[in-house]
């Protein structure tokens, strides 16, 4: 059961970190001036995003 | 016989191995596995500066070699993108505070993840007593440039009129207190997580493996095949999770130097 609700929170992080990919990717392609500024925002974004689905794993391992 | 049968009790045991035991004296006063490669690491990392600062007293100011360079490479990496990035004019004060953090715990994520070592990271106690001076020291530096009404303050943002002003400070106290959690269990869910995803791995590989060791038959040669497949992910998670360690060390720095630059902006 924990498994089934771990499966189901990590859609939205799954999705949380393609909207991001997403976003990264097209203002790279538009201004490839700004990369280095938006790799660092990206990799925070989705260190925020990804942690709520590793909790999510933690809490079905644990409990 | 199939392989997959066992996983849920090696799984088990997988898990509780992760959990603190104490190696010497109790949980209380004593030794825990994590504290003992805590212990490690800072070793290491001090062994690593003095002899940075060795050679290059030796060679002069001009960096010669990998190891120089290396190092130099990382604290550059560092000032420029962490400090000057974000803090702009006060840098120079906050970039002992940033830099010790940062190395410290990547040298403490690479550490646990060379097998066999164990990450001092990879315990919730070692995240959140980071976690709880990182917090203290934005607070600090908070009050020292504003003062202390004038930081408790500063929380709500200027020019809300009074309804909402009292209810945005409410907020951003309780988000301001989230930061201390989410900074502590960010790290430790990483570091705990990869470490389970590995060892999940390690086991299936050796599950899959030993059949062939008990009798050579064609059905036991096809498992040991799978096995070999399992070590092959295995090692793709195990490159994964070397990124992994320096970018939660970058991740935490780098919210570190955030909640150190909010603290210090001046109202708008």
């Amino acid at each position: 059961m924990g498994v089934i609700g771990y499966g189901l929170g990590v859609i939205g992080a799954g999705l949380g970190i393609g909207l991001a990919a997403y976003g990264a990717t097209t203002s790279m392609a538009r201004q490839p001036e700004v990369q280095g500024r938006l790799f660092t925002v990206f990799i925070l974004g989705s260190a925020f995003v990804e942690a709520l689905a590793l909790i999510g794993f933690v809490v079905t391992l644990i409990a | 016989m199939n392989p997959l049968e066992l996983l849920e009790e090696e799984m088990d045991e997988l898990v509780e191995s992760f959990a603190s035991t104490a190696i010497h004296g109790d949980l209380v006063v004593g030794l825990t596995q994590y504290t003992f490669w805590l212990a490690v690491a800072t070793v290491v990392l001090l062994v690593l500066v003095f002899a940075f600062k060795n050679k290059q007293a030796k060679n002069g100011l001009v960096p010669k070699g990998r190891f120089v360079n290396g190092v130099e490479f990382l604290v550059e990496y560092c000032r420029d993108d962490l400090c000057k990035g974000l803090l702009g004019d006060t840098w120079r004060k906050h970039f002992p505070f940033i830099a010790s953090i940062f190395f410290f715990i990547l040298v403490n994520n690479i550490i646990g993840v060379i097998p066999g070592c164990k990450p001092g990271t990879g315990c919730i106690g070692t995240t959140a007593a980071l976690a709880c001076v990182s917090f203290v020291y934005f607070i600090v530096v908070g009050v020292r440039s504003k003062g202390v009404i004038g930081y408790i303050k500063s929380l709500a943002p200027a020019g809300v009129s009074f309804p909402m002003n009292a209810l945005v400070w409410v907020i951003e106290v309780f988000s301001t207190f989230l930061r201390l959690v989410t900074l502590a269990v960010r790290l430790f869910c990483n570091l705990f997580a990869g470490h389970v995803v590995m060892g999940t791995f390690a086991i299936l590989a050796s599950l899959f493996f030993m059949p062939l060791l008990q009798s050579i038959s064609p059905e036991s040669l096809g498992l040991a095949g799978a096995s070999v497949f399992w070590i092959a992910i295995l090692l793709v998670i195990y490159a994964v999770e070397l990124l992994v360690a320096a970018i939660q060390a970058y991740v935490f720095t780098l919210l570190s130097a955030v909640y150190i630059q909010l603290a210090e902006a001046e109202e708008h």
